[in-house]
């Protein structure tokens, strides 16, 4: 059967920007045309202790709300979720789901080899991906790290293209946006970062870019078929 | 908006518009925010004089926004109190005073604050308090949980409870509507879900931001407004507070049977501005149902869907408002039901209480009150689906 | 000025009660100079009161009315105590909320009146007891000065707590054996006037109501002063005959004694509100 919902977790740490992830995660969705969901985790998180947040994507409207509990696609933001048990839930991947996809933010392979037969039997998929190295290589900070992220979520789940990437990254950072007085201090550090907003968006979307083009190929090398069918007419209103 | 007429302006230069206009005409256009960013597009649009604030997770942002609101001119007095004790009586004086007030609290704050609360509905002031739930002390949650809600259920003030932020942002216009009606003129509570509806970002569908609802006339009011500029109450001739006698005890008995008569009063002017005190979801002739309210619902529409996949008929009814209880909407709902199922967010099942003693001896369905998470737990369907099939004797499959 | 919403419809004169055509013909409305000496001559805008004979409370509750110099613009808001005895009484706009919350509800509707009526001078007063002021509103009573409300507190301090059977307050005199302290009060009685000075209060004053004319232009000071710059104090001491065992003609005595002691007569003046009351004694109002 075909799914109607894509259902992802991220597990990070404080100040990664899993909560902005998970809104732009919405935002295209929502552009591209699906309905979508985004939350944080409910907790007072504090810098490099673990945080986590939500995104629901889906071809009818979404009540579901709060944790994701049994996820489709698993995103870890930081090598401390699965070395360091740096997670809400033990394993990190517990609740997944058959034909899952987990993204590990990495340089090296972090599995034993209980959670490679584990997740094999579920028939999950595996992307071992340095978001972090691409963040400093493309927009020169792992503040971005995000956004390498963002961009390899979407380019190996397919269904929400460059185009509403671009959309949610930018109103995102252009409009106001109130998370907490933790995101606001972040951006200010950002944007002394980069002087300019746009400056900013430009080194964003491209590590973005960089990413998905990463996932894409990798996704057609393990022969995945994009997770949902395409978006139900647009609500143009 | 007749033609006729002519354009009045409230005091922040937005055009008025009538309640009905503002909440059904207007042509909407969609948005994508959090629940307590819904909070402030609500009260940019309400022509709101008076907000006072205090710090409490998770309503804080929503407290932080009016307060932007203020800067921008759309509200006229704005101040962080002292703890939310404070608040509730500074909120109280700004509604005494002749001000449309709205404020907001979540959890301990809604304790420290209740001694208020009767006294809103006593002094019959139509203050507008946006409870964004969560768990109370001890030990120390931050997490959405209701129990409160259970307490605050006879304070004298209506109970509404939305389900996500179109409702919630729908409930806050509704609200000041009802609320000030002549004949109402209590205080109202919006609940929602803190977490689960103030920091989840979804699509909203909103009118235009140049248009309010028509400011508050507190001339209306059932009491004088205490601005010294109508006579005061006079009470000169054989005042009878605090003497022990059978006029005093009427009086007071007499008035707590008013406020409560005045929430009964707002029944049909909450049926015109909610479009009804229920919602239903799902298959009509199903026997299974769950009542819900607030994200409970939510979790069982999803259940609904799974449940279908399953092969099992079931539906939602929604309670929007839960002082007045919409006891003939529920009645009608579950005629035909076998198991009515009551999913709560707190360990107590106060939404289970009240059910039973509304439909007892209305309804021969068996009522379940369960799914029940409570300290911050989320509720996912595949929980409650397999609740459902546990207790009606069906099979359990793994529902993954 | 709102004292028009005194007049009686005309039709209705003739039925109207005694006090009530007295409250707009014998009145004195509109006339700042009013004062205690027009006591014995016009219609008080209280209607008797209802607490014990000879309470020292109920002659303050008289001189603080006579001496409102814009009646017909004031709002009243008390705490729980003797005083809500008193309150419906009052023929202004009374407000009794809880226990405690005063300084807050009179900040809320401070800022509304000023808010709803830019042009119009609408004063806010609080009277309440020392329980409600210094014991369970203490913070409300506080944080409404940080705040810099404008609004006038006036404590009726009878070192007890009197309307619920006489316990011990925060304001009661170390050693002094009240209920809840039977082996008498352990700590010293709090220096609130002090307090107000040091939380941002710009006119405090400290006296009993021995002195009618004293009372007068203390209220008239702090009302003016509150109206300008920020929060005035003022804290009289009325004493409880019943609960410290005196006789109804004793109050008067058990005043001017104190008058001499820990009630002399202090006065705070902040620089601003200087500038205020020597304005006032200018233009005759003081």
């Amino acid at each position: 059967m075909m799914r109607k919902r894509v259902n992802i977790r991220m597990p990070a740490l404080g100040g990664q920007g899993a909560v902005t992830a998970a809104h732009i995660i919405a935002t295209a969705a929502d552009y591209e045309g699906y309905y979508a969901v985004s939350n944080p985790f409910f907790g007072a998180e504090k810098r490099m202790a673990p945080a986590e947040s939500y995104a629901r994507i889906g071809l009818e409207p979404i009540f579901d709300r709060g944790e994701v509990v049994y996820p489709d696609v698993i995103m870890v933001f930081h090598p401390q979720v699965i070395t360091m048990g740096k997670s809400y839930t033990m394993p990190f991947y517990s609740g997944i789901k058959r034909k899952g996809l987990i993204i590990i933010n990495t340089e090296e392979d972090l599995l034993t080899d209980e959670d490679k037969e584990r997740l094999e039997s579920l028939d999950v998929k595996v992307l071992n991906f340095p978001a972090t190295k691409l963040a400093i290589d493309i927009a020169g900070t792992e503040l971005s790290t995000n956004m390498a992220m963002i961009g390899a979520l979407f380019g190996a789940i397919g269904c929400v293209g460059l185009d509403a990437i671009e959309e949610g990254i930018k109103s995102r950072f252009l409009k106001k946006f109130v998370a907490s007085g933790g995101t606001a201090s972040l951006d200010s550090a950002l944007e002394r970062k980069f002087k300019k907003k746009l400056e900013l968006i430009e080194k964003n979307l491209n590590t973005a870019k960089g990413a998905y083009d990463l996932a894409q190929r990798w996704a057609g090398e393990q022969g995945l078929e994009p997770f949902l069918p395409p978006p139900p007419k647009k609500v143009t209103v | 908006m007749q033609a006729t007429e002519s354009v009045i302006y409230n005091r922040a230069g937005q055009r008025v518009v009538s309640p009905e206009y503002l909440l059904f005409e207007a042509p909407r256009t969609k948005h994508f925010m959090t629940g307590s960013e819904a909070v402030k597009e609500a009260v940019r649009r309400a022509s709101v004089d008076a907000s006072v604030s205090y710090p409490i997770t998770p309503q804080s942002e929503a407290a932080h926004l009016i307060g932007e609101l203020w800067v921008e001119g759309y509200v006229g007095v704005y101040f962080r109190g002292e703890s939310e004790f404070g608040v509730m009586s500074e909120i109280a004086g700004c509604a005494m005073a002749g001000a449309r007030t709205i404020t907001t609290t979540s959890g301990p704050g809604t304790l420290r604050a209740f001694e208020n609360f009767p006294m809103w509905a006593g002094t019959r002031i139509p203050v507008q308090l946006v409870l964004m739930a969560r768990g109370v002390n001890s030990p120390l949650s931050i997490q959405p949980d209701n129990l409160e809600v259970g307490f605050l259920l006879d304070t004298g003030c209506m109970i509404w409870y939305a389900e996500n932020a179109q409702d919630l942002f729908d409930m806050i216009l509704a609200g000041f509507v009802v609320a000030e009606q002549p004949d109402v003129h209590v205080p109202v509570i919006t609940v929602v879900d803190g977490f689960f509806v103030s920091h989840t970002r979804e699509a909203i569908m909103l009118p235009p931001d140049d248009i309010a609802l028509p400011p508050y006339n507190p001339y209306r009011a059932p009491m004088p407004v205490i601005d010294a500029e109508v006579p005061p109450g006079r009470f000169l001739r054989d005042p009878f507070v605090m003497k022990s006698n059978y006029i005093s005890y009427a009086t007071h008995a007499s008035w707590q049977w008013e406020v409560r008569s005045a929430i009964e009063r707002s029944r049909p002017y909450a049926k015109r501005y909610l479009k009804g005190l229920i919602e239903e979801f799902g298959d009509p002739s199903a026997e299974l149902v769950f009542v819900a309210c607030g994200t409970a619902a939510a979790q069982a529409k999803e259940a609904v869907r799974l449940l279908e996949d399953e092969g099992i008929k079931a539906r939602v009814v929604k309670l929007k408002t839960i002082r007045p209880f919409p006891v003939e909407e529920l009645k009608g709902a579950v005629k035909n039901a076998k198991y009515i199922f009551v999913p709560e967010f707190n360990v107590v099942g106060w939404l289970e209480r009240e059910v039973r003693r509304y439909l007892y001896g209305h309804s021969d369905a068996e009522v379940i009150g369960s799914p029940r998470v409570a300290g911050g737990m989320t509720m996912p369907a595949e929980v409650i689906v397999q609740e459902v099939l546990k207790l009606t004797g069906k099979e359990v499959k793994h529902v993954l | 000025m709102s004292y028009k919403i005194y007049e009686i419809n005309e039709d209705l004169l003739d039925v109207m009660p005694q006090e009530i055509r007295d409250l707009q013909f014998r009145a004195t409305w509109g006339n700042p100079k009013r004062g205690v000496m027009d006591l014995p001559y016009s219609k008080e805008l209280i209607e008797e009161h209802s607490l014990c004979a000879g309470c020292p409370e109920s002659m303050a509750l008289r001189y603080i009315l006579a001496s409102l110099p814009s009646p017909e613009d004031t709002i009243i808001v008390n705490s729980t105590g003797c005083t809500s005895l008193v309150f419906p009484h009052i023929a202004l706009h009374t407000v009794h909320s809880l226990f405690g919350n005063q300084n807050a509800v009179a900040s809320g509707i401070k800022r509304v009146l000023e808010w709803r009526f830019p042009d119009k001078v609408k004063d806010v007063v609080v009277l309440a007891g020392d329980g409600a002021t210094v014991d369970i509103g203490l913070d409300c009573t506080l944080q409404s000065f940080f705040r810099q409300e404008k609004i006038t507190t006036i404590c009726f301090d009878n070192e007890v707590y009197a309307n619920t059977g006489g316990q011990e307050s925060g304001l009661t005199v170390k050693g002094h054996v009240f209920k809840m302290a039977p082996k008498g009060k352990q700590w010293d009685k709090v220096p609130f006037w002090q307090i107000a000075i040091d939380s941002g209060c710009h006119y405090v004053a400290r006296l009993t109501v021995s002195s009618p004319k004293r009372v007068e232009t203390v209220i008239k000071k702090a009302i003016y002063v509150a109206r300008e710059v920020g929060p005035t104090y003022v804290h009289l001491y009325t004493p409880c005959i019943l609960e410290i065992g005196l006789n109804s003609d004793d109050g008067l005595d058990e005043m001017r004694q104190r008058d001499k002691e820990r009630f002399a007569f202090f006065e705070y003046v902040s620089d601003a509100a200087k500038e205020v009351i020597e304005r006032k004694k200018e233009e005759g109002l003081l």
